[in-house]
Formats: structure tokens, C-alpha cells, sequence
């Protein structure tokens, strides 16, 4: 409750703030305003200044549950959080990144927008003696030696993981399946598709991906894609589907459904156990998910920051989030109960 | 020259002081142009494309069709008013949608429509006094409303993802179908109908065309003009609310970053279907024929298997090439 | 003589002190000028890191301004230009195919200015509305950079050219800073001293009397769209050094954050009336606006409000609406009856 208590308590002083601004000569009242945001700042004592730059936040289902436990890991280490959103514009990270580095804080933490754009931002921490710690998608591997620290999903090893259980179904049987992606040029859609294909190719190559589209994220999208899947394929052809998500794959059952196909009669598999997919497993209609902990997620970001910030340590960390396969057998199970 | 004289004809065609209904022969050719380009791609695609003719994909074109579409039909009276387009549709829609589904999970149906009715109303007030009483630019108006009304969304709902009951109204609602029909499209034509209506056979909708053509003149004539203005963006907020609505059901959940781009998509709907974006000269029966043009186009890609990158590209070529024959068309007829 | 365009012709006549009445009287920056020393007070105010940093924010300027300045060129015409996002993203992702950088540059900046001649050829020659052969050139050009980079980030083959690139060259100002205000300085000085670009400004503001007075209309929608895409592609040049990589969804939030910059800068949408400099000061008062919420540490989701709500008070207090404001609202309630929404 207290969260919610300073939340309003912020943003009625950045609304005096700009109402005084803009009312132009009444400065007493934007000092006033200007102080209380430095007193709750101050409140913690000890603290550490860290800027997280992440590329989604409250505009996507994940992050809005990446947050919380993101910022009450924070409060709890007496970690200062100043949390940015680039929306997966890279330019726009990069120019967050310079105003990190410019305000001089204790480290920064990194989730890339676009992996491949991010060298010149760590480069420049490093010269400023900031150290950087990666969170939720790594940087490449030549990247890797200027940051402190990784931990997050593998999201390429999440997409493995959903083939492993596929190929695990399909036995040795010819399967023909139909795919739906994330958003298109996005990192996680295009590595969790990488890693999905090339285990399908390697384990058993007698699956094969009949159709693709994207699903954007969005079970609508995907819902409709699907169905034009199967009608471009024809129903009969089809012994599978993959999604990327389960948000995603939750439309294809319903598009199934609409159809009168019985989900249950094919190989269905996707990453997540939301909310929304480890139901879906539960009653038999999607084979099997892969768990990705928000919670978790958000939670060692900082855990794994205040490690670097106060044991300097000379090794890079590196913490994966266990890619958890969930099907039918441990979908009750409490250790995988679903965050988002 | 003749560009020039063109857009001059254009200015003075459509001259809402002089008579209701003028016979106009530019609005009667360029719908029939989009009215053309759809039966030919229905026709081609129902020969070369298997599957394209069944009634399962038919079904598909509709829900594709149906969200965006009602967006668009609301939409096309602020493109008639010459205001170019409402960004803040954007925020409606996926505010619209998870009121319905997370204030209908809490208390009823009812009570979260009748509050996205409110949020709507707010939003066409909002967005019709910045434009038609403080005549601000309808751009940066409806992008800061975009910004302040996902701001605000996303601070009450955490950005959260809400899903309705497997067994609930709003469910039976986005499944149900009337033969290849969903209920959504129904909903899109009753809406294109009713608007219609409004837009042709009012004194609302003639003053919203008389606006768009010639706003002095309009405001000189001793028009409110201000009311009009109020009135189309409302317009707009209420369709963009039942089209949030529609998107909601067909899925049964919502979330705040559902309905990104149905701004320029819903645009690109308008303008293929042949309204003007100068203002005055449209109708909504043309915005319905560019939805379903739109859809007909990007269901034929996927069922060919086509990615998403030459999806896009095709969509951008028709939307040139279909105005550009329409402007070609008028300039060898010689008006 | 330059001044052959009508509207400019009152400035010839009078003293000194009436033509400078005159210059005032026709600014359009004024509400651009009050939003940023607002914007300026209450950063120094709060978060004065946003101006010890300066280069920074300078940075941050640089990346919202320069399609912008582009932008505005062609909005100075009374023409639209959407497609400018497209065009960042889909010549960074050109360039970045290209293995020999000065190609790729050369290449890339080739590629946006045929993109001006394309959207000027369907508005000038074939006879559509800019906004439609722009709108129909986003998603086109979005969908071609999809296509040309596979769908995937387009690594730099030189990522130690980009590293460089990005590094400061002249004393603090980095190349994107330096060629920013190159691009200003440029662009006020064509619309404002060359005889073709203040032509501009009678093609916007009465393109009957621009045909009337002999300006080749055409040839300046044109130069203008040119202008525009190739601007568009020099952005995308910069980003794509500067982050040793072309992403095919780059400039996501480019085109509205550059009209907004061009809009609060006074340029008038229909053409004829705004200035460059006001575009600079649009996106000078936007580029401290989002360094300063920034380092307010304030959730992103209030910062969008902030910024919804400055620019929503920027756009209504137009002076010149502002005093229009009072006799709609009068007339508001008075003629209800008449021309009521229902009716």
C-alpha cells in the first residue's frame, strides 16, 4: 500500500510541478513541490543510484509483472531505482543510456532493445567507471567482457526447450506443424524461433514448419493468423502448432476450436506458463510450456546488480532462470505456479 | 496546371451551401473505383487461392475486418471535418477493452459499459474542444491525449493482462456467429449503416461535410461550429469504444498494447476506401469498402504464405496505386 | 531581387521600426520561445544535471530535431511527409547491407533522396495528396526494410568505424551534434536567404498566386520532398553508425515526436506560415522535457502523462486561438438549438 501511497504523492508533484510552471510566476510552489521528491528520495539513508534501462514496462504484460518485484527487491537492499522504457526503439535507449551515464549513478542495468546496438552505450559506462549488469536478454558474446553480470531467461534455450517437449510428442512420426512468432525484428521473437527451429532440425527432422506468421504478441493477431494457417495448409495437414507465447497459443486454440478441431488431438507447444497457458495445459489442450518467471526475472536484476555493487566481484555472473518445461505432469505443482 | 486546377475544383465541388445531395461525378467514380478493386481481388483470389472461398475464411476476412473497421467508420468523420485523423483511437480502444473485461470481471457488463461509455465521452469532448473551440492542431490533440489516456491506463491497470470468465457473455459474444458471419461484423455494417446515415441524411452530418470543405465559409454561414467539431471526434471515441468492445470479446482478454497501430491502419482503410483527406468529400460506405479491401489483401498474403515484410509492402503499393488510378482516372475524364 | 513572393511584399515598404513591428508581428515562434524557457525554469528547478550535462541533452535534441528539420521543409509547402520514420529505418538497414561503409553511406543517403522524388513524383506528377502517397511510402518502406534485412538487426561490418563515429570529434559535440546543427544552419538559411526556399513559403501559403508569380511550384515540391528524405536518411545514417547496427523497426517513435517538434515550433500544418528555427526550438523544449523526467526517476507511465499534458497546454495556447477561444466559448451555449450534434 505504501507503493501506491508514494506513487500518488509522485505524481502530484510532477503535476505542481508543470501546473506551476506553466502558471509561470508562482515559484513557491514548484520548490515546495521539488523538495518533497528529494525528501522521499533521501529516505532510504545508505543508498545506491541505479538506473535500469529497459525497453518495456507497464505497456506489455511482462514487464507490468517484471516491475513489482523488480522495485521491492530495490527498496528492500536500499537500491535507488530509476527505471526507463525505450519501448524497443534502440536509438531511443541508446540516448537513455547518455543520460545514465551523464547522471553518474552507481551501475546501470541494461535489458537491450535491440542486442546488437548496444556496444557504444557500454562502452561509454565503461569509461565513466560505471559498471553494467545485463538483465533478461544477454548481450553478444563479444559484448559480454563489459558487463558485470547476466541473469534472465535463455530466451534461445526457451525456444530449445519448447522443441525438446515437441520432439518428445512427435516420437518419430512425420508432423506437420504451423508456427505463430512475436512481433517481427523483435530479439526475443526472432531468438525464440531461432532456438525452436534448430532443434526441430536437429532432434527430429521429421517435424516440419508447414507455415509461419506473425502474432505480434496479441492473442487476437494470432487467432487469426492461425485460422488463415489453416486454411492455406489445409486442417488435415496439420499435427502440431508452436507459438511463441502463450498468449499467443491460447488463440490458436480457439481458432482450433472455432474450426472444430480438438486441440487435444495435436502436438501444441509454447514458452511462458501465464496465466492464461498453464490452464490451458492443465486441461489437456496445450501440450506443454516452458516457465518464464517474471518474478524472478525482475527480482534478480537487482540482487544480481547489489552483488556486483558490493562484492566487486572479478568473474562475470551469469544466472539463468531455469527454463522449466511444464506439462500435464507438474502444471499443479506450486514451483511453477504462473505470474503473468 | 491541371494538378493545381484540380484541387481547386475539389475546394469548390461539394459546395455544401448550395444544395443536400449535389450528383457529384468524382465521389460517384472514385467509389466505384474501390468498389471495382475489390470484386476483382475477390474474384481472383476465389479462382487462384485454394481455400480463399471457403466459409471458414470467409469468417476469417470478417474478424479481421470487424475491430478495425467499426474504428474506421467512427474515424472517417474526422477525416470528412478535415481534421486528418484521431491518433488517440490508439488509447480508446485498448481502454475501451479492458474496462469491459476487467470491470465486468469485478462487478457486471452493464456498469463497464456504461463507464467506457463515459471514457469515451470524455475523450470526444476532450479531443473536440482542443480542436473545434481552441483550434489546435487534431495531430498533436489527439497524440497527447494518446500519451496522457495510455499514461493513465496503464497506471490503473499496472499494464496488466485480463482475461473474462471462459464462460461469460462477453465470451458467447465474440464467438458467435450468424452463418460465415461473426456478430462483430454485424456490429460493423449495423454501425456503417447508421453512420452512415448520420453523415448523408442529418443536419449533423451535413454540417460535418460543409465543415470539412469550408470552414469560414461554414462558421460565417452562422454555424456552430464548435459543436460540429465536438461531435465528429465523438463520434470517433464512441465507434473506437464498440470497437475496443468487439476486440475485446473476439478475444476474451485485454490488455493496453492491444491495439497498436489501428491509428494509421484504420487511416490507410479511409483513404484506400477513396474519403478525401482534405476534408468535406467522403463516406462511410467507401471506409467499409477499404477495410474490407485491406482485409481481403492481407488474408490473401498469409494464406499464400508471404511474410510479414512483403505484407507491408503491399499494402503501402495499394494504397498508392488505388488513389493513383482513381487521380488518373479523373484527370483523362477531364474534371 | 528575392522578394518576389506576395506575401512578403509588405516588408519593402515603411522604416526601419514598422518593419521590425512587422517581423515580430509575423513570428510564429512565440509559443515554441514560452514552452521552452517553462520547460528550461522548472528543469534548472529540479533537475539541473539536464543542463550540466548538456551535451546530452544536446544529444537527445539532435536525435528528436533532425527529421524534424527536415520535415518541416516540406511542411512549409503545405505538404505531408509520413513516411519519414520508414525511411530512417529502411536506409540504415541499405546501408548496413553494404560491406564498404563509405558505399553504404553514399548508398543509403542515394536511397532518400529517391524516396523524396517518389513521393514528390505521385504528388506532383500523378496528382494525389501527399498525406496518401506518404502514408502508402510508411508502410511500403517499413515492410522493404523487413524484407532487406531478413526480419533480423543488421550488424555494421565496421562496428569500430561506428564505435568511433559515436565518440566526440569537436571538443564536446560529437558528428551527430556537429551535422545537426550544420542541417539547422542549412535549412534556415535556404528558406530564409535562397530565393528557391522562400519560395517554399508562397507554394504553402497561396499556390495559385506562387503559379500566378511564376515560381515553378512543381520543382519546389520537389526539392522539398528531397529535402525531406534525404534528411530522413542521414538520420538514419547517424543512428545506424552510432549503434553499429540497423534495426528494421528503428524510428518507432520518430514521426510523431518530429511533428510534435514542428507543430509547437509554429509551423502551420497547412502550409505557408513557420520557421526552422521554431522547429528547433519545438524539439529543444521536447529533448529537455523527456532528459529531465527522465532524471526525475518518476514511473514512465506518469511521464507520459507529463508529456501528453505540456504538449496538449502548448497546443491550445496558440495566441492566436487562444483569442478565438473566448467567442466560441460565448457562442458555445448560444446557438444550441441550431446546430446541436443530434440535430
Amino acid at each position: 500500500m505504501r507503493s501506491r501511497y508514494t506513487r500518488w504523492i509522485s505524481i502530484f508533484a510532477v503535476l505542481a510541478i508543470v501546473l506551476a510552471a506553466c502558471g509561470g510566476d508562482d515559484t513557491s510552489d514548484t520548490t515546495a513541490a521539488g523538495s518533497t521528491d528529494e525528501t522521499t528520495a533521501d529516505a532510504g539513508g545508505d543508498t545506491y543510484e541505479v538506473f535500469a534501462l529497459l525497453p518495456q514496462g507497464n505497456d506489455q504484460p511482462y514487464g507490468s509483472t517484471y516491475l513489482p518485484p523488480m522495485q521491492e527487491e530495490a527498496d528492500r537492499l536500499g537500491i535507488n531505482l530509476t527505471i526507463t522504457n525505450s519501448q524497443y526503439d534502440a536509438d531511443k535507449q541508446a540516448s537513455e543510456c547518455e543520460v545514465a551515464v551523464a547522471a553518474n549513478p552507481d551501475l546501470i542495468i541494461l535489458w537491450p532493445a535491440v542486442g546488437d546496438t548496444v556496444r557504444p552505450c557500454l562502452e561509454a559506462a565503461a569509461d565513466a567507471g560505471i559498471p553494467v549488469t545485463v538483465t533478461n536478454s544477454d548481450v553478444n558474446p563479444e559484448d559480454k567482457d563489459l558487463t558485470a553480470a547476466y541473469s534472465g531467461p535463455d530466451t534461445y534455450g526457451q525456444g530449445v526447450a519448447s522443441a525438446e517437449i515437441f520432439c518428445d510428442l512427435a516420437g518419430g512420426e512425420d508432423v506437420g506443424i504451423i508456427m505463430v512468432n512475436g512481433l517481427t525484428g523483435n530479439s526475443t521473437a526472432i531468438d525464440r524461433e531461432a532456438g525452436f527451429e534448430d532443434t526441430i532440425n536437429d532432434q527430429c527432422p521429421n517435424v516440419t514448419i508447414l507455415a509461419r506468421q506473425p502474432g505480434n504478441w496479441n492473442k487476437d493477431e494470432s487467432q487469426i493468423a492461425a485460422s488463415e494457417m489453416i486454411t492455406a495448409v489445409g486442417a488435415e495437414n496439420i499435427g502440431g502448432v508452436y507459438a511463441a507465447d502463450d498468449t499467443m497459443v491460447a488463440g490458436v486454440i480457439d481458432a482450433l476450436k472455432a474450426r472444430d478441431i480438438d486441440p487435444a488431438s495435436l502436438i501444441i507447444t509454447s514458452i511462458g506458463n501465464t496465466f492464461l497457458g498453464n490452464p490451458l495445459v492443465k486441461s489437456g489442450e496445450l501440450d506443454g510450456t516452458v516457465f518464464q518467471s517474471s518474478s524472478w526475472d525482475g527480482g534478480n536484476a537487482i540482487t544480481t546488480a547489489y552483488e556486483v555493487l558490493t562484492e566487486s566481484p572479478s568473474e562475470r555472473i551469469v544466472k539463468f532462470m531455469p527454463s522449466v518445461k511444464v506439462t500435464a505432469d507438474n502444471a499443479e505443482d506450486a514451483s511453477v505456479a504462473p505470474e503473468w | 496546371m491541371t494538378n493545381e486546377a484540380q484541387s481547386v475544383a475539389e475546394a469548390v465541388v461539394g459546395e455544401p451551401a448550395i444544395e443536400k445531395q449535389p450528383f457529384n461525378l468524382l465521389v460517384w467514380m472514385s467509389s466505384r473505383g474501390i468498389f471495382v478493386f475489390t470484386t476483382v481481388l475477390v474474384v481472383v483470389a476465389a479462382i487462384f487461392i485454394d481455400g480463399f472461398a471457403s466459409l471458414d475464411n470467409i469468417t476469417d476476412v470478417f474478424n479481421r475486418a470487424a475491430p478495425i473497421g467499426i474504428v474506421a467508420v467512427g474515424m472517417t468523420f474526422v477525416v470528412i471535418s478535415a481534421n486528418y485523423l484521431d491518433l488517440s483511437v490508439v488509447a480508446q480502444v485498448a481502454t475501451a477493452a479492458v474496462v469491459l473485461i476487467a470491470v465486468s470481471n469485478e462487478s457486471n457488463i452493464p456498469a463497464a459499459m456504461a463507464l467506457a461509455f463515459v471514457i469515451a465521452l470524455l475523450y470526444g469532448l476532450v479531443n473536440g474542444v482542443a480542436v473545434g473551440v481552441f483550434k489546435a492542431n487534431a495531430v498533436i490533440v489527439t497524440l497527447s491525449t494518446t500519451f496522457i489516456g495510455l499514461g493513465i491506463l496503464r497506471w490503473f491497470s499496472g499494464g496488466s493482462i485480463y482475461f473474462g470468465p471462459q464462460d461469460g457473455a462477453i465470451r458467447s459474444f465474440g464467438l458467435a456467429k450468424i452463418g460465415p458471419f461473426p456478430l462483430s461484423m454485424i456490429v460493423l455494417i449495423l454501425m456503417t449503416l447508421i453512420l452512415s446515415f448520420v453523415l448523408t441524411r442529418t443536419n449533423f452530418g451535413f454540417l460535418v461535410r460543409s465543415y470539412g470543405s469550408n470552414r469560414d465559409a461554414t462558421r460565417l454561414a452562422g454555424v456552430n461550429t464548435a459543436w460540429v467539431v465536438i461531435g465528429a471526434f465523438t463520434i470517433t471515441s464512441i465507434a473506437a469504444m464498440i470497437g475496443g468492445f468487439v476486440l475485446g470479446a473476439f478475444s476474451n482478454t485485454a490488455v493496453s498494447s492491444m491495439s497498436t497501430g489501428f491509428d494509421f491502419r484504420a487511416l490507410a482503410a479511409i483513404i484506400v476506401g477513396g474519403t478525401s483527406v482534405f476534408g468535406g468529400r467522403g463516406s462511410v460506405l467507401r471506409t467499409l469498402l477499404g477495410v474490407v479491401f485491406v482485409s481481403v489483401l492481407t488474408n490473401i498474403m498469409v494464406l499464400s504464405g508471404l511474410g510479414f515484410g512483403v505484407q507491408q509492402m503491399a499494402i503501402g503499393a495499394l494504397i498508392v496505386a488505388a488513389v493513383s488510378i482513381d487521380s488518373l482516372a479523373r484527370k483523362a475524364s477531364g474534371t | 531581387m528575392s522578394q518576389a513572393q506576395g506575401i512578403q511584399l509588405g516588408q519593402e515598404q515603411g522604416g526601419l521600426v514598422s518593419r521590425i513591428r512587422v517581423t515580430i508581428a509575423r513570428r510564429t515562434e512565440g509559443r515554441a520561445l514560452a514552452l521552452l524557457i517553462l520547460v528550461a525554469i522548472a528543469t534548472w528547478i529540479t533537475e539541473p544535471t539536464a543542463f550540466t550535462a548538456w551535451e546530452v541533452t544536446l544529444g537527445r535534441v539532435a536525435l528528436i530535431g533532425l527529421v524534424a528539420l527536415g520535415l518541416t521543409a516540406v511542411i512549409l509547402m503545405g505538404e505531408l511527409d509520413l513516411s519519414v520514420a520508414s525511411t530512417l529505418a529502411v536506409c540504415g538497414v541499405v546501408m548496413a547491407s553494404i560491406d564498404n561503409l563509405a558505399l553504404g553511406v553514399v548508398a543509403a543517403l542515394a536511397v532518400g533522396l529517391i524516396i523524396g522524388v517518389v513521393n514528390a513524383f505521385f504528388v506532383v506528377v500523378v496528382g494525389i495528396n501527399s498525406f496518401i502517397a506518404s502514408l502508402g511510402m510508411l508502410f511500403f518502406l517499413r515492410g522493404a526494410a523487413f524484407v532487406i534485412s531478413n526480419e533480423e538487426p543488421v550488424r555494421l561490418a565496421s562496428r569500430d568505424a561506428g564505435i568511433a563515429f559515436g565518440k566526440p570529434f569537436l571538443g564536446p559535440l560529437t558528428p551527430r551534434m556537429v551535422i545537426f546543427i550544420v542541417a539547422f544552419i542549412a535549412l534556415q538559411v535556404f528558406v530564409t536567404r535562397v530565393r528557391a526556399g522562400r519560395e517554399f513559403y508562397a507554394v504553402g501559403g497561396n499556390r495559385e498566386a506562387a503559379y500566378d508569380a511564376g515560381i515553378p511550384v512543381r520543382r519546389r515540391i520537389f526539392t522539398g520532398f528531397m529535402i525531406s528524405g534525404f534528411v530522413a536518411a542521414l538520420a538514419g545514417v547517424i543512428n545506424t553508425l552510432e549503434r553499429t547496427a540497423a534495426d528494421p523497426t528503428a524510428g518507432s517513435t520518430v514521426l510523431l515526436a518530429s511533428f510534435a517538434a514542428a507543430i509547437i515550433g509554429g509551423v502551420l500544418l497547412t502550409g505557408g506560415r513557420g520557421s526552422i528555427f521554431g522547429t528547433l526550438l519545438g524539439a529543444t523544449s521536447l529533448g529537455i522535457l523527456q532528459v529531465a523526467l527522465t532524471l526525475t526517476g518518476v514511473q514512465v507511465d506518469v511521464q507520459n502523462i507529463v508529456i501528453g499534458l505540456v504538449l496538449l497546454l502548448a497546443v491550445i495556447t496558440d495566441p492566436n486561438s487562444l483569442r478565438t477561444v473566448v467567442g466560441s466559448a460565448r457562442s458555445l451555449f448560444q446557438g444550441r438549438s441550431g446546430s446541436h450534434p443530434v440535430g
